[in-house]
C-alpha cells in the first residue's frame, strides 16, 4: 500500500515536472517547399527542426499542428524532429506558414480544444512554433515554347511572304 | 536536227536563252542542293530531342525522307527562283541600266550593241543572285514553319495525350509520314507556282 502511495506520488511529481518544465524552448528549423509544379499535384512542405528544452527530457514526442490540422512530428534523430504535409497546387498559398509544436501535454488540451469547438486552436498556447516559408510555385510558363516557336516561324514567314508579293507585284 | 540548231544561236541568243529558261547553272544547282539538305534534316532534331522518336529505330526512315525532302526542297528553290527572277530582273533593270551606262560612259570605243550586252549581262546576273537568295530564305521560311506547326499542333491530336511515355513505334511513322507530307505540299505547291 505504502509503495502505491510512493509511486502515485512520484507520478504526480513527475506530472508537475514536466508541465512546469518547458519555459524557453530551443528550437532552430530548416525547411523545404516544392516550388517547381509543372509535373506534380501536390506541394510538399518539409520541416526539420531540434528541440530542446531544460525543463523537458530530451526527445519527448511532439506534436505539430498547421492550419487546423495535427499530427506527430516525427522523431528522426537526436533531438531532431520532422514534420511534413502536403497541399494541392491550386490550394498552396505562398508566405510562411506557422507550425505550432506541442508536446503531449499540449496536444492533448489541443485535442480537447478541437473536439470541444473551440475558436481554433488559440487558446492552446504551444511550446514553440517554426515558420516554414513557400516562396511560390512554378507552374509552367506563360507561353509554351512550341507555341512561341510556331509564332516566330509564322512570322518570319509572313515577312518573306509579304517581301514575295510585293516583288510579283 | 537540234545539234545543229543550238550551234546556229548567236552567243547573244544563248545569253537570253539562259536567260529565260528553267535550268540553273552548276554553281546555283549546289547552292540550291547544300540548302535544301540542310533545311531538311533540321527537322531531325526536333522529332528526336522534341518529339522523343527513338533515331536508332527509325534512323533508315529519317535517311530516306532526309534525301527525298532534298530533292523536293530544291526544286521549290528552283521553281521559286524561275517565276522570281523575271520579276526581279523587270524590277532592277532601271537602275542596273543606269550604274552599267555610268560606268561605260568614259570607253568611247565601245559600240552601242555591245554596251547593250554587258547591261543584259549584268541585268541577267543581279535577278539570278537576287532570285536565288530570296528562293532560299522564302522557301526555308515556309518549310520551318510548316514543320513546327503541323509536327506541334497537328500531330498531338494524333498521340496519346500524355507526352512522351507513351510513344510507341507507331507513333513515330506518323510522325514520318507527316514529315513526307509537308515536302510533298510544298513541292506541289511551289510546282504550281512555279509553273
Amino acid at each position: 500500500m505504502s509503495a502505491l502511495v510512493r509511486l502515485a506520488v512520484f507520478a504526480v511529481f513527475l506530472n508537475f515536472a514536466a508541465s512546469e518544465g518547458c519555459t524557453k524552448p530551443e528550437i532552430t528549423s530548416v525547411s523545404y517547399t516544392t516550388q517547381d509544379a509543372t509535373i506534380v499535384t501536390n506541394i510538399a512542405f518539409v520541416s526539420e527542426f531540434t528541440f530542446r528544452c531544460s525543463g523537458l527530457p530530451s526527445d519527448v514526442p511532439l506534436y505539430a499542428e498547421v492550419g487546423g490540422s495535427v499530427f506527430p512530428a516525427v522523431h528522426i534523430g537526436r533531438e531532431k524532429y520532422q514534420v511534413s504535409w502536403t497541399e494541392e497546387v491550386g490550394k498552396a498559398r505562398s508566405g510562411d506558414y506557422k507550425v505550432n509544436v506541442y508536446d503531449e501535454e499540449g496536444y492533448g488540451n489541443l485535442r480537447k480544444a478541437i473536439r470541444g469547438n473551440y475558436e481554433h486552436t488559440s487558446p492552446v498556447e504551444p511550446l514553440s512554433t517554426v515558420i516554414v516559408n513557400h516562396p511560390a510555385t512554378y507552374q509552367g510558363p506563360w507561353v509554351n515554347s512550341e507555341f512561341m516557336a510556331a509564332v516566330l516561324a509564322a512570322l518570319v514567314w509572313y515577312l518573306a511572304f509579304t517581301a514575295k508579293s510585293k516583288l510579283l507585284l | 536536227m537540234s545539234n545543229k540548231n543550238k550551234s546556229s544561236f548567236t552567243k547573244e541568243e544563248e545569253l537570253l536563252l539562259q536567260d529565260f529558261s528553267r535550268n540553273v547553272s552548276t554553281k546555283s544547282s549546289a547552292l540550291f542542293y547544300g540548302n535544301a539538305f540542310i533545311v531538311s534534316a533540321i527537322p531531325i532534331w526536333l522529332f528526336w530531342r522534341i518529339h522523343m522518336i527513338d533515331i536508332y529505330a527509325s534512323l533508315l526512315s529519317f535517311i530516306v525522307v532526309t534525301f527525298i525532302s532534298t530533292y523536293m526542297v530544291a526544286l521549290a528553290y528552283k521553281n521559286t527562283k524561275f517565276v522570281l527572277k523575271h520579276k526581279v530582273a523587270v524590277k532592277r533593270e532601271e537602275a542596273v541600266t543606269r550604274e552599267v551606262s555610268r560606268k561605260l560612259s568614259e570607253d568611247k570605243k565601245m559600240s552601242k550593241k555591245e554596251k547593250d550586252e554587258r547591261i543584259l549581262w549584268k541585268k541577267n546576273e543581279v535577278a539570278d543572285y537576287e532570285a536565288t537568295t530570296f528562293s532560299i530564305f522564302y522557301n526555308n521560311a515556309l518549310f520551318l514553319a510548316l514543320v513546327i506547326f503541323i509536327s506541334f499542333y497537328v500531330l498531338k491530336t494524333f498521340t496519346p495525350a500524355v507526352y512522351p511515355f507513351y510513344y510507341k513505334l507507331y507513333d513515330s511513322y506518323i510522325h514520318i509520314y507527316i514529315y513526307i507530307y509537308i515536302y510533298i505540299y510544298i513541292y506541289i505547291y511551289n510546282y504550281i507556282k512555279g509553273t
